[in-house]
Protein backbone atom coordinates (compact mmCIF):
# COMPACT_ATOMS: atom_id res chain seq x y z
CA UNK A 1 0.00 0.00 0.00
CA UNK A 2 1.42 3.33 -1.01
CA UNK A 3 -0.51 5.48 1.37
CA UNK A 4 -2.13 4.51 4.61
CA UNK A 5 -3.72 7.30 6.57
CA UNK A 6 -3.84 6.38 10.22
CA UNK A 7 -6.48 7.12 12.82
CA UNK A 8 -8.16 10.47 12.58
CA UNK A 9 -7.90 11.26 16.25
CA UNK A 10 -4.63 11.80 18.06
CA UNK A 11 -3.83 9.18 20.66
CA UNK A 12 -2.51 11.60 23.24
CA UNK A 13 -3.89 15.03 24.06
CA UNK A 14 -1.67 17.84 22.87
CA UNK A 15 -1.91 21.62 22.74
CA UNK A 16 -4.26 23.05 20.09
CA UNK A 17 -2.60 23.68 16.75
CA UNK A 18 -1.85 27.38 16.21
CA UNK A 19 -4.09 29.13 13.70
CA UNK A 20 -3.03 31.98 11.42
CA UNK A 21 -5.36 34.99 11.76
CA UNK A 22 -7.40 35.63 8.62
CA UNK A 23 -6.88 38.87 6.75
CA UNK A 24 -10.43 39.10 5.39
CA UNK A 25 -12.14 39.63 8.72
CA UNK A 26 -13.94 36.30 8.48
CA UNK A 27 -14.00 34.00 11.51
CA UNK A 28 -11.18 31.46 11.61
CA UNK A 29 -11.68 27.74 11.19
CA UNK A 30 -11.43 27.11 14.91
CA UNK A 31 -14.32 29.45 15.72
CA UNK A 32 -16.43 27.97 12.92
CA UNK A 33 -15.68 24.43 14.09
CA UNK A 34 -16.72 25.30 17.64
CA UNK A 35 -19.97 26.77 16.35
CA UNK A 36 -20.58 23.77 14.08
CA UNK A 37 -19.92 21.43 17.01
CA UNK A 38 -22.76 23.20 18.83
CA UNK A 39 -25.08 22.51 15.90
CA UNK A 40 -24.62 25.62 13.76
CA UNK A 41 -25.16 24.30 10.23
CA UNK A 42 -24.34 27.68 8.68
CA UNK A 43 -20.90 27.56 10.27
CA UNK A 44 -20.31 24.13 8.78
CA UNK A 45 -21.50 25.42 5.41
CA UNK A 46 -18.87 28.18 5.59
CA UNK A 47 -16.18 25.60 6.33
CA UNK A 48 -17.32 23.57 3.32
CA UNK A 49 -17.29 26.65 1.10
CA UNK A 50 -13.81 27.53 2.32
CA UNK A 51 -12.18 24.13 1.86
CA UNK A 52 -14.09 22.44 -0.96
CA UNK A 53 -11.74 23.54 -3.76
CA UNK A 54 -8.59 22.17 -2.19
CA UNK A 55 -10.38 19.01 -1.14
CA UNK A 56 -11.62 18.57 -4.70
CA UNK A 57 -8.05 18.81 -6.00
CA UNK A 58 -6.83 16.26 -3.46
CA UNK A 59 -9.62 13.86 -4.41
CA UNK A 60 -9.06 14.42 -8.12
CA UNK A 61 -5.32 13.81 -7.84
CA UNK A 62 -5.80 10.62 -5.84
CA UNK A 63 -8.61 9.08 -7.87
CA UNK A 64 -7.81 10.48 -11.31
CA UNK A 65 -11.51 10.94 -12.04
CA UNK A 66 -13.83 13.91 -11.63
CA UNK A 67 -16.82 11.64 -10.98
CA UNK A 68 -14.93 9.80 -8.24
CA UNK A 69 -13.73 13.09 -6.79
CA UNK A 70 -17.33 14.24 -6.50
CA UNK A 71 -18.30 11.09 -4.58
CA UNK A 72 -15.23 11.43 -2.37
CA UNK A 73 -16.10 15.03 -1.55
CA UNK A 74 -19.65 14.19 -0.54
CA UNK A 75 -18.52 11.29 1.60
CA UNK A 76 -15.63 13.23 3.16
CA UNK A 77 -17.67 16.27 4.18
CA UNK A 78 -20.50 14.15 5.54
CA UNK A 79 -17.97 12.02 7.42
CA UNK A 80 -16.29 15.16 8.77
CA UNK A 81 -19.64 16.50 9.97
CA UNK A 82 -20.43 13.25 11.75
CA UNK A 83 -16.96 13.10 13.35
CA UNK A 84 -16.91 16.77 14.27
CA UNK A 85 -17.52 16.08 18.00
CA UNK A 86 -14.24 14.08 17.97
CA UNK A 87 -12.18 16.95 16.54
CA UNK A 88 -10.25 18.47 19.42
CA UNK A 89 -8.18 21.01 17.52
CA UNK A 90 -4.85 19.28 17.96
CA UNK A 91 -4.25 19.60 14.22
CA UNK A 92 -5.35 22.24 11.77
CA UNK A 93 -8.92 21.63 10.68
CA UNK A 94 -7.78 21.57 7.04
CA UNK A 95 -5.21 18.82 7.75
CA UNK A 96 -7.86 16.78 9.55
CA UNK A 97 -10.21 17.26 6.62
CA UNK A 98 -7.55 16.26 4.05
CA UNK A 99 -6.96 13.08 5.98
CA UNK A 100 -10.64 12.19 5.97
CA UNK A 101 -10.83 12.85 2.23
CA UNK A 102 -7.67 10.81 1.57
CA UNK A 103 -9.23 7.91 3.50
CA UNK A 104 -12.40 8.18 1.44
CA UNK A 105 -10.40 8.23 -1.80
CA UNK A 106 -8.44 5.15 -0.78
CA UNK A 107 -11.58 3.26 0.22
CA UNK A 108 -13.11 4.08 -3.14
CA UNK A 109 -10.04 2.91 -5.01
CA UNK A 110 -10.00 -0.36 -3.08
CA UNK A 111 -13.69 -0.94 -3.72
CA UNK A 112 -13.02 -0.55 -7.41
CA UNK A 113 -10.21 -3.08 -7.09
CA UNK A 114 -7.78 -1.13 -9.12
CA UNK A 115 -4.46 0.37 -8.37
CA UNK A 116 -4.43 4.07 -7.52
CA UNK A 117 -2.30 4.86 -10.56
CA UNK A 118 -5.02 4.54 -13.16
CA UNK A 119 -3.57 7.54 -15.00
CA UNK A 120 -0.31 5.81 -15.55
CA UNK A 121 0.04 3.18 -18.21
CA UNK A 122 3.66 2.27 -17.63
CA UNK A 123 5.32 4.10 -14.76
CA UNK A 124 8.79 5.21 -15.73
CA UNK A 125 11.92 4.82 -13.76
CA UNK A 126 12.57 8.19 -12.24
CA UNK A 127 15.23 9.86 -14.31
CA UNK A 128 17.33 12.83 -13.30
CA UNK A 129 20.49 14.71 -14.15
CA UNK A 130 23.73 12.81 -14.60
CA UNK A 131 27.02 13.76 -13.00
CA UNK A 132 30.67 13.07 -13.69
CA UNK A 133 32.73 11.16 -11.16
CA UNK A 134 33.84 14.55 -9.83
CA UNK A 135 30.21 15.64 -9.28
CA UNK A 136 29.82 18.05 -12.21
CA UNK A 137 26.73 18.08 -14.44
CA UNK A 138 27.55 15.73 -17.31
CA UNK A 139 26.41 16.60 -19.84
CA UNK A 140 25.73 20.21 -18.80
CA UNK A 141 22.27 21.58 -19.73
CA UNK A 142 22.27 22.09 -23.49
CA UNK A 143 19.82 24.97 -23.63
CA UNK A 144 17.98 27.34 -21.35
CA UNK A 145 14.30 26.83 -22.16
CA UNK A 146 13.10 28.48 -18.95
CA UNK A 147 11.75 31.56 -20.75
CA UNK A 148 9.05 29.34 -22.25
CA UNK A 149 7.43 29.25 -18.83
CA UNK A 150 6.72 32.98 -19.07
CA UNK A 151 4.94 32.79 -22.42
CA UNK A 152 1.24 33.35 -22.11
CA UNK A 153 0.18 30.68 -24.55
CA UNK A 154 1.14 27.07 -24.25
CA UNK A 155 1.29 24.97 -27.41
CA UNK A 156 -0.86 21.87 -27.66
CA UNK A 157 2.28 19.77 -28.15
CA UNK A 158 3.88 21.13 -24.98
CA UNK A 159 0.68 20.59 -23.01
CA UNK A 160 0.50 17.01 -24.27
CA UNK A 161 4.16 16.40 -23.43
CA UNK A 162 3.62 17.66 -19.89
CA UNK A 163 0.51 15.53 -19.41
CA UNK A 164 2.32 12.46 -20.67
CA UNK A 165 5.42 13.04 -18.53
CA UNK A 166 3.36 13.58 -15.38
CA UNK A 167 1.13 10.57 -16.09
CA UNK A 168 4.24 8.40 -16.37
CA UNK A 169 5.59 9.34 -12.97
CA UNK A 170 5.21 6.63 -10.34
CA UNK A 171 1.88 7.25 -8.61
CA UNK A 172 3.23 8.18 -5.19
CA UNK A 173 5.57 10.76 -6.71
CA UNK A 174 2.94 12.11 -9.07
CA UNK A 175 0.36 12.74 -6.36
CA UNK A 176 2.83 14.62 -4.18
CA UNK A 177 4.03 16.71 -7.13
CA UNK A 178 0.50 17.62 -8.27
CA UNK A 179 -0.70 18.49 -4.78
CA UNK A 180 2.30 20.69 -4.08
CA UNK A 181 3.41 22.33 -7.31
CA UNK A 182 0.09 22.46 -9.16
CA UNK A 183 -2.47 22.72 -6.38
CA UNK A 184 -0.40 24.61 -3.82
CA UNK A 185 -1.00 22.46 -0.72
CA UNK A 186 1.58 22.76 2.04
CA UNK A 187 4.12 20.02 2.67
CA UNK A 188 2.53 19.49 6.08
CA UNK A 189 -0.99 19.04 4.67
CA UNK A 190 0.27 16.62 2.02
CA UNK A 191 2.17 14.63 4.63
CA UNK A 192 -0.93 14.47 6.81
CA UNK A 193 -3.24 13.44 3.98
CA UNK A 194 -0.95 10.78 2.57
CA UNK A 195 0.48 9.62 5.91
CA UNK A 196 4.03 10.52 4.93
CA UNK A 197 6.70 12.42 6.82
CA UNK A 198 7.46 15.95 5.65
CA UNK A 199 11.02 14.93 4.62
CA UNK A 200 9.50 12.11 2.53
CA UNK A 201 7.18 14.63 0.84
CA UNK A 202 10.13 16.92 0.08
CA UNK A 203 12.22 14.06 -1.26
CA UNK A 204 9.47 12.76 -3.58
CA UNK A 205 8.69 16.26 -4.75
CA UNK A 206 12.32 16.99 -5.63
CA UNK A 207 12.79 13.69 -7.46
CA UNK A 208 9.55 14.20 -9.39
CA UNK A 209 10.64 17.70 -10.43
CA UNK A 210 14.04 16.41 -11.56
CA UNK A 211 12.41 13.68 -13.65
CA UNK A 212 9.91 16.11 -15.22
CA UNK A 213 12.67 18.62 -15.93
CA UNK A 214 14.54 15.92 -17.86
CA UNK A 215 11.44 15.11 -19.90
CA UNK A 216 10.73 18.75 -20.69
CA UNK A 217 14.39 19.23 -21.69
CA UNK A 218 14.05 16.32 -24.10
CA UNK A 219 10.85 17.83 -25.50
CA UNK A 220 12.44 21.21 -26.18
CA UNK A 221 15.52 19.60 -27.67
CA UNK A 222 13.47 17.41 -30.01
CA UNK A 223 11.16 20.23 -31.02
CA UNK A 224 14.18 22.45 -31.73
CA UNK A 225 12.88 25.29 -29.60
CA UNK B 1 31.15 27.11 9.96
CA UNK B 2 29.80 27.12 6.39
CA UNK B 3 31.13 24.47 4.06
CA UNK B 4 31.48 25.53 0.45
CA UNK B 5 29.64 23.76 -2.35
CA UNK B 6 32.22 22.64 -4.90
CA UNK B 7 30.19 20.32 -7.07
CA UNK B 8 27.00 20.59 -9.09
CA UNK B 9 25.63 17.40 -7.55
CA UNK B 10 25.43 18.97 -4.11
CA UNK B 11 23.89 22.10 -5.62
CA UNK B 12 21.17 20.05 -7.34
CA UNK B 13 20.41 18.12 -4.15
CA UNK B 14 19.71 21.36 -2.28
CA UNK B 15 17.57 22.99 -4.97
CA UNK B 16 14.18 21.89 -3.70
CA UNK B 17 14.65 23.52 -0.32
CA UNK B 18 16.44 26.49 -1.86
CA UNK B 19 13.61 27.56 -4.14
CA UNK B 20 11.11 27.15 -1.31
CA UNK B 21 13.25 29.35 0.90
CA UNK B 22 13.62 26.71 3.58
CA UNK B 23 17.36 26.16 3.22
CA UNK B 24 19.37 27.43 6.21
CA UNK B 25 20.86 30.84 5.32
CA UNK B 26 24.45 29.64 5.39
CA UNK B 27 23.67 26.79 2.98
CA UNK B 28 21.73 29.14 0.72
CA UNK B 29 24.74 31.47 0.68
CA UNK B 30 27.07 28.58 -0.19
CA UNK B 31 24.71 27.54 -3.00
CA UNK B 32 24.58 31.08 -4.38
CA UNK B 33 28.38 31.26 -4.24
CA UNK B 34 28.51 28.09 -6.33
CA UNK B 35 25.96 29.49 -8.79
CA UNK B 36 28.02 32.64 -9.27
CA UNK B 37 30.83 30.45 -10.62
CA UNK B 38 28.85 27.77 -12.47
CA UNK B 39 26.80 28.72 -15.58
CA UNK B 40 25.52 25.14 -16.12
CA UNK B 41 23.98 25.20 -12.64
CA UNK B 42 22.38 28.58 -13.33
CA UNK B 43 20.69 27.06 -16.37
CA UNK B 44 19.75 24.03 -14.31
CA UNK B 45 18.12 26.15 -11.62
CA UNK B 46 16.18 28.19 -14.17
CA UNK B 47 14.85 25.13 -15.95
CA UNK B 48 14.05 23.42 -12.63
CA UNK B 49 11.92 26.40 -11.64
CA UNK B 50 10.38 26.62 -15.11
CA UNK B 51 9.32 22.98 -14.82
CA UNK B 52 7.05 23.87 -11.90
CA UNK B 53 5.58 26.86 -13.72
CA UNK B 54 4.90 25.00 -16.95
CA UNK B 55 3.31 22.05 -15.17
CA UNK B 56 1.09 24.32 -13.13
CA UNK B 57 -0.06 26.12 -16.27
CA UNK B 58 -0.83 22.86 -18.03
CA UNK B 59 -2.42 20.93 -15.19
CA UNK B 60 -4.23 23.36 -12.90
CA UNK B 61 -7.70 22.02 -12.05
CA UNK B 62 -10.61 24.11 -10.86
CA UNK B 63 -13.64 22.68 -9.14
CA UNK B 64 -16.58 22.83 -11.57
CA UNK B 65 -19.48 25.09 -10.50
CA UNK B 66 -22.01 22.34 -11.02
CA UNK B 67 -20.06 20.11 -8.67
CA UNK B 68 -20.18 22.83 -6.01
CA UNK B 69 -23.95 23.05 -6.44
CA UNK B 70 -24.46 19.31 -6.19
CA UNK B 71 -22.26 19.16 -3.08
CA UNK B 72 -24.34 21.94 -1.48
CA UNK B 73 -27.56 20.10 -2.32
CA UNK B 74 -26.23 16.82 -0.97
CA UNK B 75 -25.05 18.33 2.31
CA UNK B 76 -28.24 20.35 2.59
CA UNK B 77 -30.16 17.06 2.69
CA UNK B 78 -27.90 15.49 5.33
CA UNK B 79 -26.70 18.30 7.59
CA UNK B 80 -29.33 20.08 9.72
CA UNK B 81 -29.23 23.84 9.27
CA UNK B 82 -26.83 23.65 6.35
CA UNK B 83 -27.78 26.88 4.62
CA UNK B 84 -26.43 28.96 1.82
CA UNK B 85 -23.29 30.40 3.32
CA UNK B 86 -21.87 33.43 1.56
CA UNK B 87 -19.04 32.52 -0.81
CA UNK B 88 -15.71 32.80 0.94
CA UNK B 89 -13.75 34.72 -1.66
CA UNK B 90 -10.46 34.30 0.19
CA UNK B 91 -10.73 30.56 -0.37
CA UNK B 92 -10.50 30.87 -4.13
CA UNK B 93 -7.90 28.72 -5.82
CA UNK B 94 -4.80 28.84 -3.70
CA UNK B 95 -1.76 29.91 -5.68
CA UNK B 96 1.33 27.76 -5.78
CA UNK B 97 3.96 28.90 -3.35
CA UNK B 98 5.98 31.77 -4.71
CA UNK B 99 9.49 31.03 -5.77
CA UNK B 100 12.39 32.46 -3.95
CA UNK B 101 14.01 34.49 -6.68
CA UNK B 102 17.57 33.76 -7.49
CA UNK B 103 19.73 36.60 -6.45
CA UNK B 104 22.60 35.85 -8.72
CA UNK B 105 21.21 33.67 -11.47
Amino acid sequence: MLYGPGPLESRTPTAPAPEEPRTDGQPGDRELVERAQKGDGEAFATLVERHQRQLFRLALRMTGSEADAQEVLQEAFLNAYQKLPLFRGEAQFSSWLYRIAANSALMRLRRKRRAPDSLSEQPLELSGPRFSAEGYLDPPPLSDWSQRADERMMSAQLGAAINKAVAQLPEDYRTVFLLKDVDGLSNEDIASALDLTVPAVKSRLHRARLALREKLGEFFQESGK
Amino acid sequence: MTSAIHHCKECVELLGEYIEGTLPPERAKALEDHLSLCPPCITFVRTYKATRKLCRKALVAEMPRELMSSLRSFLGEHVPGFGCAKPDTAAEAAPAPADTELKKA
